[in-house]
């Protein structure tokens, strides 16, 4: 017997919903849609509440009155919808999810401040920075007519001069001053290299088929596991400013910050790939009389190399983004400059710093994205006779001492001194200190969740905000669908550059932009999350969208449909899946940002340490706002990758 | 000689793969160990080199207790038997002859081996026993570059490289076509009647264990059902063995 086919009194289903929402439909045996009800109504209540008493500036005497109203409807529709599931009707879902739905939007939209019609009022200000984007100081026409490279140009790509470097007969070569952008692409590789270096062998311990093996290994691997996702879920520009406090504002800690937040992300991700190994040649290694040390070496080295070097590629490209706005808290590299042009108002060379991040962005992307596929399809590559030694070669040669010059040149401008870890700063002990002791006094601990729930829903409305603005975009950007007149040709390249540019700079450097225009911080912090978000989801949705599988598309269009029906029926179905998950993914990857976009004045938790708990050496407080962005972050991450494997 | 006394395995989720399994296997044997899958044929052959470790019951080798052995001086044991595997267990991004000389692993000192450093003999030894498997031209290949029947002669040829005594097969052919089930079965015969090596090989088809092996012994459910000569596995010992409804299928 199913459970639709019991009979059930819809008048005490109803009466039961009306005592405890969802009560009644766990009367009807529908445990979970009960479940689910109760959860919502308490939590859209306690959402309600809270904003009432923490935003009333914000949520006034109308939006209390609206939101309660919306509550109660959710509630009277939890009744009905009792009352008519026990009539076995069905259908109503879709109210039942708009009003939660309505309640949390309008919650987010008060408290984080945003104020749209700023967008219009203060358009001239837009106009003057869009000025200032589209001339940045980097070349200049001299009196002559000739268009010369300015003086804000070498600051960031670097001079030549005036002394030599060497006389080559009567050519002279000149010394070259690195810029801050050759500064921060130094950041980057010397971060991933450290990174990587420390990451392999950790990879091992943190992996349960090989750590199982010794006796206790379990909670070694539970505990390293636990560490890493911990420092993970800090992000780099947090660690920057707790190692600033450590060695000191400058490059070296740029590397370092880069480094502490990259081993434990390329940690997991390596761990998991010696995890997901053939176990077939362990066995057969196993099975020789080898010990555990030569089981690694034979079984599972060979196995991991390219998926390795793909992610350390994969990462390579992250820690140069990253490695951008390092500098601005931690110094060192062209973060660091920006942070001086900002301060200054000096925005066509703010731009100047943008636009080298960009083609500096876009090249790693490519480069890199290159590189990992050639590493990928290359599996079954067949070497035949017998391979010569790499010391023979003379291009091996070449490459090894191009790749040591480049190490030390690198190891050298980004400054790298392991001594000062070991000399650190003078509130250093007193910070660790911090760290360890919360601080849970409830105006603190008031404040910081305030600060953490305002950067919860400042996620979700750039989130939103950028996944709706990027759909019409990604159907322009997919190859499938654009046709093949010459207009739609150009239209697929200049949203697929369009989405590139926007994608190459870090949100934080997008807050002075909005900061500018609209004056808002919150809002500010939004709207730049928004635009990475468009160029990031945009990216994947029309990827999404070519990948869709045209077979059905044919059958619909066969039974005579209309091209409208066909996209109906036949598309649709094969993107929305895909396009939720990567909205959830977003909103996941957009909380960590907003727990910095406070840096650059974007509001949320990053403001709250950055302007005062960090100033003003409150470092119990500050250890309390990092470990609740960890929770936060890790719940996060759980969750989203939770819902996405129901998605797939 | 290896003796299997009252061999049981229970395995943590509570599946009983053996249960009480006595047996003996003189030097020079070619013994076959037949069953449906899932009667407990890998876990048998799994705990006499203890991949797998058995709840209960002891496994003697040539007067020595493989199960109460400490870690360090399973390495000793593990060298002098070989094992062949179904899936082949090669690792596939690596060349034949890496592949065939981490059959010498037990052998070597751990140190140099982690640089794939093998002594001039390891690499004479790896290329004879390639050349008897008619691989010689293969050693530089990638292992995953080759047809099925060649990865696992690879197989045994780093089972070889092991000079061991005993080689356990785990349904070496069951991944491959009947033709090559011949050739993969002949190699191991060769061994088993030129090196002396004994081969305790498990096998899904009957008329292979008629063809190669010496005696046979049959598992049911994880019980041991039979014991004796390939020949004596007559009707009702069939039924018995692979259930009522089983009929009998031969391979070319």
């Amino acid at each position: 017997m199913t459970p639709s086919s019991q009979t059930h009194n819809p008048l005490l289903a109803a009466f039961l919903s009306f005592l405890i929402p969802g009560a009644g439909q766990v009367y009807l045996r529908e445990r979970s849609r009960g479940l689910a009800i109760l959860v919502t109504t308490l939590s859209c209540g306690a959402v309600i509440y809270w904003a009432q008493d923490n935003f009333r500036f914000a949520v006034n005497t109308n939006t209390a009155i609206l939101l309660w109203t919306l509550f109660g409807a959710f509630a009277f529709w939890n009744i009905v919808d009792a009352y008519r599931r026990a009539r076995h009707q069905t259908g109503g879902n879709l109210i039942g999810l708009l009003l939660p739905t309505a309640i949390i939007y309008i919650v987010a939209w008060q408290i984080t401040d945003i104020r749209l019609e700023r967008l219009i009022t203060r358009f001239s200000y837009a106009v003057k920075i869009w000025n200032d984007i589209i001339h940045p100081d980097l070349f200049f026409q001299d009196a002559a007519g000739n268009w010369q490279p300015s003086e804000n140009f070498g600051y960031i790509f670097g001079t030549l001069g005036p002394e030599t470097l060497a006389q080559i007969g009567a050519f002279s070569v000149p010394v070259y001053h690195a810029g801050k952008i050759v500064e921060t692409i130094a950041l980057g590789l010397m971060a991933t290299l450290l990174s990587t270096l420390l990451a392999v062998p950790l990879s091992f311990v943190a992996a349960h088929n090989i750590i199982s093996r010794v006796r206790g290994g379990t909670v070694i691997y539970y505990a390293i596991r636990t560490l890493l996702n911990i420092i993970r879920a800090v992000d780099t520009l947090i660690w920057g400013v707790i190692v600033v406090v450590w060695v000191g504002l400058g490059p070296f800690a740029g590397v370092l910050a880069l480094t502490i937040h990259s081993v434990a992300a390329l940690g997991k991700l390596f761990s998991e790939e010696v995890e997901h190994i053939d176990p077939g040649p362990i066995e057969a290694i196993t099975a020789t009389g080898a010990n555990l040390v030569q089981t690694i070496r034979y079984a599972v080295i060979p196995q991991i190399i390219p998926s390795f070097l793909a992610f350390t590629l994969l990462r390579w490209d992250i820690n140069m983004r990253s490695a951008t706005i390092v500098g601005m808290v931690a110094g060192g590299g062209i973060g660091f400059y920006i942070v001086e042009t900002l301060r200054k108002s000096a925005y066509p060379q703010y731009a100047a710093a943008l636009w080298a991040i960009a083609i500096v962005i876009m090249i790693v992307d490519f480069v890199s994205a290159r590189w990992r596929a050639r590493i990928m399809s290359g599996d079954t590559q067949i070497k035949i006779g017998t391979p010569k030694p790499f010391y023979t070669s003379l291009r091996a040669w070449l490459y090894i001492i191009l790749g040591l010059l480049a190490f030390v040149y690198c190891w050298q401008l980004s400054g790298i001194d392991f001594r000062k870890m070991f000399d650190p700063g003078p509130n250093f002990l007193a910070l660790i200190r911090g760290f360890l002791s919360f601080n849970l006094d409830p105006d603190v601990t008031d404040e910081i969740t305030r600060a953490m729930m305002q950067t919860i829903f400042q996620a979700l409305l750039a989130t939103t905000l950028g996944a709706i603005v990027a759909i019409p975009f990604s159907f322009l950007a997919a190859r499938n669908l654009t046709g093949r007149s010459r207009l739609s040709i150009w239209i697929y390249y200049l949203t697929r550059t369009l989405f590139n540019v926007l994608r190459s700079i870090e949100a934080l450097l997008y807050v002075a932009i909005f900061f500018y225009w609209v004056s808002f911080g919150d809002f500010a912090g939004m709207l730049a999350l928004a635009v990475t978000t468009f160029a990031l989801i945009g990216k994947l949705f029309s990827e999404a969208i070519e990948n869709i599988d045209t077979g059905p598309l044919e059958a619909i269009q066969a039974t005579g449909a209309t091209r409208l029906q066909a996209i109906v029926y036949g598309i649709l179905p094969q993107i929305i899946p895909p396009f939720i998950s990567y909205a959830i993914y977003q909103w996941d990857i957009n909380v960590r940002m907003a727990t910095v976009v406070g840096f650059a004045g974007g509001g949320g938790i990053g403001l709250l340490l950055y302007t005062k708990y960090f100033p003003f050496m409150s470092y119990r407080s500050a250890g309390t706002a990092v470990a609740l962005i960890v929770i936060v972050v890790a719940l996060m991450d759980f969750a989203s990758a939770k819902i996405r494997e129901k998605m797939v | 000689m290896l003796r299997v006394e009252h061999l049981s395995k229970v395995y943590p989720n509570g599946t009983q793969a053996l249960t009480d399994v006595s047996f003996q296997v003189e030097d020079g044997e070619f013994l076959a160990v037949i069953g449906l899958s899932g009667s407990g044929k890998s876990t048998l052959l799994r705990c006499i080199n203890r991949l797998i470790e058995p709840t209960s019951g002891k496994v003697i080798w040539n007067g020595q207790d493989v199960t109460a052995l400490p870690a360090s001086q399973m390495r000793q044991v593990r060298r002098q038997i070989g094992m062949v595997f179904q899936q082949f267990n090669l690792v596939k991004r690596s060349s034949v002859l890496t592949n065939v000389l981490s059959g010498r692993l037990g052998y070597v000192s751990p140190y140099t081996s982690l640089f794939n450093y093998f002594s001039a003999s390891d690499h004479q030894r790896a290329m004879d026993n390639l050349a008897q498997l008619g691989l010689a031209d293969k050693a530089h290949v990638r292992a995953d570059s080759l047809s099925g029947g060649q990865q696992q002669r690879v197989g045994i040829a780093r089972a070889l490289m092991q000079e061991p005594k005993l080689i356990l097969a785990d349904e070496p052919v069951a991944s491959l076509d009947p033709v090559l089930a011949h050739s993969i079965l002949k190699y191991l015969e060769q061994m088993n009647k030129e090196r002396k090596i004994t081969v305790l090989c498990s096998l899904h088809f009957l008329d292979l264990v008629h063809r190669y092996a010496t005696r046979a012994i049959a598992l049911k459910d994880g019980k041991l059902v039979f014991e004796g000569l390939p020949n004596e596995i007559d009707d009702a010992q069939f039924k018995a063995i692979y259930g009522q409804e089983a009929e009998r299928v031969s391979i070319v």
